[in-house]
């Protein structure tokens, strides 16, 4: 049901029944590698290009939600998914693999969001019962496409950040009471495209700041919340300079809440010491640690409702060298524990 | 895993090093580089009077360079060998200085070929040569002939 | 910069102040005294390399430099394939992508990301992604240059 100017609520509150989330060698050494139902420990996982990989882990990612749930690919309506790569490819050939009915996404880091918000409006009005969504990303895949080869000498600044190797899929179902203990996704916030004028595509973070504060204001103005009702609002790849950023723009709107409150998903997964300059990102990197790590909390009972803000750049390479600035979106996904 | 590449690198770079060392380079050649070898002029030619006078000669003329420190000097039957190392605050002014030299020696001795070279590897030659005609074994045609490989040596340009 | 400035809306130059206040500045002298120091050591390496050449072979100071350029251009190619030139471009930036070194390593990277996509479309067409601005721009301005003397020797000015 639509709430104010770009919010869903879902009355049905469609059950994330299971997840999957798979890992590369970097993320098996960082904090949450527990969280992680697969880990692998090279970037190839024997395929002969880097994009095929990226592929195997989608694959993976979905075989292990179809498993915890006790389901086959037959059972399943829908397969909302895609990546960073051009044309999505990865995304599409995991779906030539698992024959289900498919709908291509793309909003770059935001996908992860864009997928769960479409896939709880689709099961709360009767479209589907079970769908798949989520979203992977592969390190030496997007470095290729969008900077430089993977082994070239060039020096990043440290605002520059670390794409995560690794895909997160969920199963969202109808809610029949039979899942004990499953998180329910309770509101979505569809964000617009923010362009604050930003050139430097080594600084993401900065550039995508102002679009998870335009998302989080109108989820909060459109469902009449402030920032105490959520247990954590968490970003997907702001980084150490967007989160202090966005903070900043929240407070000076009246937004009122502890910074210990706000995470940020790029700066949960890695350790202290990896060199990852100022925190993680890619689209697998929002579904990994929210579809692994976050979940595992809220079952635990460590929270109770929380906002997941997905951020997105969507650039290109080639639209940064036309000269044109960075155009950045967030979509925000409302989760609880019944 | 990368300490096992990086020592395997390290190897690599010492064997190459390694097999290049010619065992009969004696110990004043060796040095050549950082030290001022300051060789005394070879005469390759009947040991006259005359030559050897010239070639003393051409070495004072050199020592009068305050830009240039040390200087080997062969004469052979043809051509005379005038290598030379300049200072290096001065190398800025290599160019000028050969040209130079060239001129005062061509004017000083007329009928001479003269073969001048600020080039390392001439002078490291040179010197090598005349220690090895130390050895009465080397007979005068072949130094001669190492003098003649010298010359042309100095000559490539690539 | 200040001219796209210019083109920013208040609110996007607004939003700039205060996105530059949580920027971490790059450390400027940190990375200078870096690249000095691992350029320097890079060209240190390549002039012993140099000496081993002129000592060992028979180059001379002025055909050196040929078997030299090769030389650090195949130790970059190792280290690029060995997966260790990218963490020391990271540390010594502009140190180690200025020498003929990080020409070497911007040919073979690409070649090495390429290879999945064949050896003629894959390799052959990209090889050149990083380098070709250099040898475009390198070949434009020597022809430039040569120009500009050849028509100063007509005129007699040079």
């Amino acid at each position: 049901m639509l709430m104010g100017k770009q919010s869903w609520v879902f009355q049905n509150k469609p059950v994330i029944a299971a997840t999957g989330v798979t890992g590369g060698p970097f993320e098996a050494n960082g904090k949450l590698a527990a969280d992680f139902d697969i880990l692998h420990d090279d970037l190839w996982i024997d395929e002969d290009s880097y994009e095929k990989a990226h592929r195997v882990l989608i694959e993976e990612a979905c075989e292990t939600v179809l498993k915890k749930a006790n389901l086959q690919e037959e059972d399943i309506h829908f397969f909302i998914a895609g990546d960073l790569i051009n044309q999505i490819t990865p995304t599409s050939f995991s779906a030539r693999t698992n024959q289900i009915p498919y709908f291509g996404i793309f909003g770059a880091c935001s996908t992860s969001m864009e997928g769960l918000a479409l896939a709880s409006f689709m099961i709360d009005h009767g479209g589907a019962k079970n769908i798949i969504t989520g979203s992977g990303s592969h390190n030496a895949a997007a470095e290729r496409q969008f900077r430089y080869p993977t082994e070239y000498g060039g020096q990043k600044p440290p605002t520059a950040q670390w794409t995560v190797t690794g895909a997160g899929f969920a199963l969202v179902k109808e809610n029949d009471g039979t899942d004990e203990n499953c998180p329910v996704t309770v509101s979505a916030t569809i964000g617009k495209v923010v362009d604050m004028g930003l050139t430097d595509p080594f600084n993401m973070g900065g550039a995508m700041a102002p679009a998870a504060t335009d998302t989080i204001l109108a989820h909060f103005k459109d469902l009449n919340l402030d920032a105490s009702y959520y247990d954590l609002i968490v970003t997907g790849d702001l980084g150490e300079i967007g989160r202090n950023t966005s903070y900043e723009l929240l407070t000076n709107a009246g937004v009122k809440m502890d910074k210990e409150k706000y995470q940020d998903c790029g700066l949960l997964i890695y350790k202290e010491d990896q060199p990852v300059n100022s925190g993680a990102s890619g689209s697998g990197c929002s579904a990994a640690v929210l579809y692994g790590h976050l979940l595992n909390q809220m079952k635990k009972g460590k929270y109770k409702r929380i906002l997941v803000v997905a951020t997105g750049a969507l650039l290109s390479p080639m639209s940064f060298q036309q000269g044109e600035s960075i155009p950045c979106i967030a979509h925000a996904v409302s989760i609880e524990m019944p | 895993m990368r300490f096992v590449r990086f020592s395997a690198i390290l190897i690599c770079t010492g064997l190459l090093f390694g097999c290049g060392t010619k065992g009969d380079d004696t110990k004043k050649s060796e040095l050549a580089l950082i030290k001022t070898t300051n060789p005394s002029p070879s005469v390759l030619d009947h040991r006259t009077e005359k030559n050897v006078d010239m070639a003393e000669g051409i070495k004072e003329e050199i020592q009068n360079y305050k830009e240039i420190y040390d200087a080997a000097i062969i004469k052979g039957d043809k051509d005379i060998l005038v290598a030379y190392k300049v200072k290096h605050m001065y190398r800025f002014q290599m160019k000028k200085i050969e040209k130079d030299l060239k001129k005062k020696l061509e004017k000083k001795y007329p009928d001479e070929k003269f073969t001048i070279s600020s080039d390392y590897k001439i002078f490291l030659e040179a010197v090598r040569l005349q220690e090895k005609m130390k050895n009465p074994d080397f007979s005068r045609k072949e130094a001669n002939k190492k003098l003649q490989d010298i010359i042309k040596l100095q000559q490539e340009m690539t | 910069m200040s001219s796209k400035q210019k083109k920013k809306t208040p609110e996007q130059q607004k939003y700039d102040i205060l996105q530059k206040k949580h920027e971490t500045k790059r450390p400027v002298l940190k990375n200078c005294l870096r690249a000095f120091l691992v350029g320097g050591i890079i060209c240190t390496i390549g002039q012993a390399i140099t000496y081993f050449y002129i000592y060992f072979f028979n180059f001379t100071e002025q055909t050196a430099g040929n078997p030299t350029v090769a030389t650090m251009v195949f130790l970059a190619m190792l280290l690029t394939g060995f997966g260790v030139y990218d963490h020391i471009g990271q540390y010594g930036g502009a140190g180690s992508a200025v020498p003929v070194t990080g020409f070497s390593n911007a040919v073979v990277s690409a070649a090495i990301e390429h290879r999945t996509e064949g050896l003629v479309l894959g390799v052959g067409g990209n090889i050149f992604k990083l380098a070709g601005s250099v040898i475009v721009f390198g070949v434009f301005a020597a022809f430039v240059v040569a120009l500009i003397k050849t028509i100063l020797i007509n005129w007699g000015v040079l």
